[in-house]
């Protein structure tokens, strides 16, 4: 049993699960549902639609490099059975998967972190240069010329043209 | 959207709109009748029936063959089904002339096949490898990928001829 990855999302394609297509000089797609197997059909590239993997990868969205990637890896000979060596391999997935959902998590958090720093700073500026536009409260109320002067307005009686509908 | 719009000219008291909505309507079903049907054509494949035109991806001589009686099946042959078909093109000087009643096996479909583990394949062509009665090939090379159920079907031999095996 091997799980394969998709071709246009690089998710995980579990047995039995997608389609698979043979193109004439043998190369295989592997698409883990419908929605994928159609972008294909539209001749659509991956790095190209946002909400795949190889976009995310490319513009920086996900971490790349990482040491847990290492586990996740092709391997053509298959492994002896040893019952501890099962234990410990199940032990490790766990404790490797938490790791690697804390380095996305800092990573996502490092790469938004720009932004906002950015942010801070240029309204710090804004702040600095602009302060004087800003009026106390109590200056307004004292000099009428800073506020609009206060007109009444009529308001005519509105008429029911719902009940003139209904009765047509 | 039409019936919308036709509920709509209905509900205010408008006989002078309501034919008009009603042709309205009638124009707009038939559009996307016709839209979805060209759609059907374009993309939907279908089982191997009679008059289908495989390619003959062995070099017992035929290039083309078309399909006259699938062996299984009530709608057709799939993937690794058996069929009757006659030669249309042939090489100058093959084993197998133009114009020869053949049995084949149907080695890729463009049309998906379920697999043992629930999960479909497809080709990109519909390509035949020639048998004789027997369930022996004719030729002694395969071109391009078969699929592994070939085996399933005791079609040994041409899964040992193949280059590729998906």
């Amino acid at each position: 049993m091997r799980l394969e990855k998709c071709w246009f999302c690089s998710s995980t394609v579990y047995p039995g699960h997608g389609i698979q297509f043979v193109r004439n000089d043998a190369k295989i797609f592997r698409f883990c549902r419908s929605k994928c197997h159609k972008n294909f059909k539209m001749k659509r590239n991956p790095r190209k639609v946002k909400w795949t993997k190889a976009y995310r990868r490319l513009h920086g969205k996900d971490m790349t490099q990482d040491t847990t990637f290492e586990f996740e890896r092709k391997r053509n000979r298959p492994e002896r059975y040893d019952r501890n060596l099962a234990e410990n391999t199940l032990k490790a997935i766990k404790k490797i998967d938490k790791v690697r959902s804390d380095r996305a998590a800092s990573h996502i958090e490092k790469r938004l972190k720009v932004r906002k720093d950015k942010e801070r700073r240029e309204a710090q500026k804004e702040l600095e240069q602009s302060i004087h536009l800003v009026k106390a409260p109590q200056v307004l109320r004292q000099d009428q010329s800073l506020t609009l002067p206060k007109i009444k307005v009529e308001v005519s009686q509105p008429k029911s043209e719902k009940n003139q509908a209904m009765e047509e | 959207m039409a019936a919308s719009f036709v509920s709509k000219c209905s509900r205010g008291d408008c006989s002078l709109f309501r034919g008009l909505g009603t042709n309205v309507s009638n124009l707009l079903s038939t559009a996307t009748r016709m839209t979805w049907s060209n759609f059907l054509s374009q993309h939907q494949r279908t089982f191997i029936q009679m008059r289908t035109v495989l390619k003959v991806v062995d070099n017992s001589g035929a290039k083309k063959v078309m399909c006259i009686q699938p062996l299984k099946g009530r709608k057709g042959a799939r993937l690794g089904d058996t069929i009757i078909a006659s030669v249309k093109e042939a090489a100058p000087n093959g084993k197998v002339k133009k114009g020869a009643v053949v049995r084949g096996v149907v080695v890729r479909a463009a049309m998906q096949r379920g697999r043992c583990d629930g999960s479909e394949v497809k080709f990109d062509d519909n390509a035949v490898v020639i048998i004789d009665k027997q369930g022996q090939p004719v030729g002694s090379r395969v071109f391009g990928p078969v699929p592994h159920e070939l085996r399933k079907k005791k079609h040994v031999k041409i899964l040992a001829l193949a280059e590729h095996i998906a």
